[in-house]
């Protein structure tokens, strides 16, 4: 699958944090982004635009991201979540993985690690 | 290098594949933590001694403390200390991987120690001595400015935040001399609060130019002008601090602190009900003002 034909779901209450992975995904193709700004409207869009990959935060307005997994996949069991957070102890990255989120990347956030978990995806699709 | 969850740095390291540690995770129980381990991760014992105790366990039924003893390896003042010892909470997912024979005692006693010497950045680690005089200095004038000693915590928090501006802002900086505070009139200023036993809440503070310059530095990145970007890089800067905190205070004693959503403040003049003091730091763009207000403290005799 090329990247082009994918829908990336960036949930990340800052608007910093999302630019960032933008950029760093943007350098390898044309995603289809969309963004989203809480946990509660992290789930809304998911409901609305069946992304392909979710980029989540963990601390985040209104629904933090560990809640957002958990209903994200009672939605959809086979949504792909990637945690992106710089904020979380291991009990709370713990909770955030048996809720079901696939892979974690640690800001101040990686590259190589941002560009592999998405080559990866498209390999795997 | 920030390594602040022990599972990513052994993913990164290639210690363990994302599989084992994911399964490590679900596994890692609330198991009391094994002896021996905590004395590798103490330095009382070598990995060594801790296999052959573990070896002689097998055909003799003695705890591990007692054998440790009678072997010389450990003194009975040190088994009671390693008992009342607070377990990092990063060694019982270490545990998790010796007891799945991931890992052998003796990676766990070389890896424990390119954790710490990575991951414990709270020391000061200033490149230039006069810096690190200088903020000596500062933290000793601190019982003057409040006539009480600064906590622990405290102490923690400004030497992560010190070291946190020289990693990511520059060593540019002078800090000036911290103020006892009432009421403080914010120019571009961001807030965060930490909760939990060390409560407290921050707020960094600087007028417009410094907080463009501040934020193309933590960024690489030059902004023109204020927007939302720099608003943001600065709400991300104060957000990466307080974790990388949260995480050390967890790594260290196991206490679990909680933050806050960062938000930008709009109040125009900012009234203090708690303690608060003003910290200073000039660097040569502008001066960054920190702002601790003290919410709680986990000993009685400080205050910050």
């Amino acid at each position: 699958m090329h990247i082009e034909d994918i829908k990336i779901l960036i949930s990340d209450d800052s608007v910093l944090a999302r630019k960032q992975l933008k950029d760093i995904i943007m350098t390898i193709g044309n995603p289809t982004f969309i963004e989203a700004v809480d946990g509660q409207d992290a789930i809304d869009k998911y409901k609305e635009t069946a992304p392909d990959l979710v980029f989540l935060d963990i601390v985040m307005p209104r629904k933090d991201g560990t809640i957002a997994i958990k209903e994200i996949k009672e939605y959809d069991p086979h949504a792909t979540i990637v945690i992106a957070s710089s904020v979380g102890t291991q009990a709370q990255l713990k909770v955030a993985i048996e809720a079901g989120a696939k892979d974690f990347i640690q800001k101040p956030i990686d590259r190589n690690q941002v560009i592999e978990i998405v080559e990866k995806f498209l390999e795997g699709r | 290098m920030y390594s602040q969850f022990f599972g990513n740095f052994l993913l990164i390291n290639k210690y363990v594949t994302k599989e084992q540690l994911f399964d490590a995770m679900q596994k890692q129980s609330n198991d009391r933590i094994k002896l021996g381990t905590l004395a590798i991760s103490e330095g009382l014992m070598t990995a060594e001694e801790v296999d052959e105790v573990i070896i002689q366990q097998t055909h003799e039924d003695k705890k591990f403390g007692e054998l440790a003893i009678e072997q010389g390896f450990l003194t009975n003042d040190e088994v009671l200390q390693l008992l009342k010892a607070q377990v990092p909470s990063f060694l019982q997912l270490a545990q998790t991987f010796v007891d799945e024979e991931i890992l052998t005692n003796q990676d766990l006693a070389n890896i424990i120690t390119e954790y710490r010497s990575e991951s414990e950045i709270y020391d000061l680690d200033f490149t230039s001595d006069d810096q690190k005089d200088t903020i000596e200095k500062l933290f000793d004038n601190f019982f003057v400015m409040s006539e009480t000693p600064l906590s622990h915590y405290g102490r923690m928090y400004l030497e992560l935040l010190f070291n946190n501006f020289i990693r990511f802002i520059g060593e540019d900086f002078t800090p000036l001399d911290g103020s006892a505070i009432t009421e403080f009139a914010p120019e571009k200023c961001v807030c965060q609060k930490v909760i939990g036993d060390y409560s407290v809440v921050t707020y960094i503070d600087m007028d417009e130019d410094t907080a463009v310059e501040f934020a193309s530095r933590y960024v690489g990145d030059q902004f023109s002008e204020y927007d939302e970007y720099v608003s943001a890089s600065l709400e991300d800067f104060i957000n990466l601090h307080n974790g990388v905190f949260i995480v050390n205070v967890s790594n260290e004693d196991n206490t679990d602190l909680e933050l806050d959503i960062p938000y930008g403040v709009k109040d125009p003049l900012l009234i203090f009900d708690k303690k608060a003091y003003l910290f200073p730091v000039m660097y040569s763009f502008g001066v960054v003002n920190i702002i601790l207000e003290v919410i709680k403290i986990e000993t009685e005799d400080s205050e910050v």
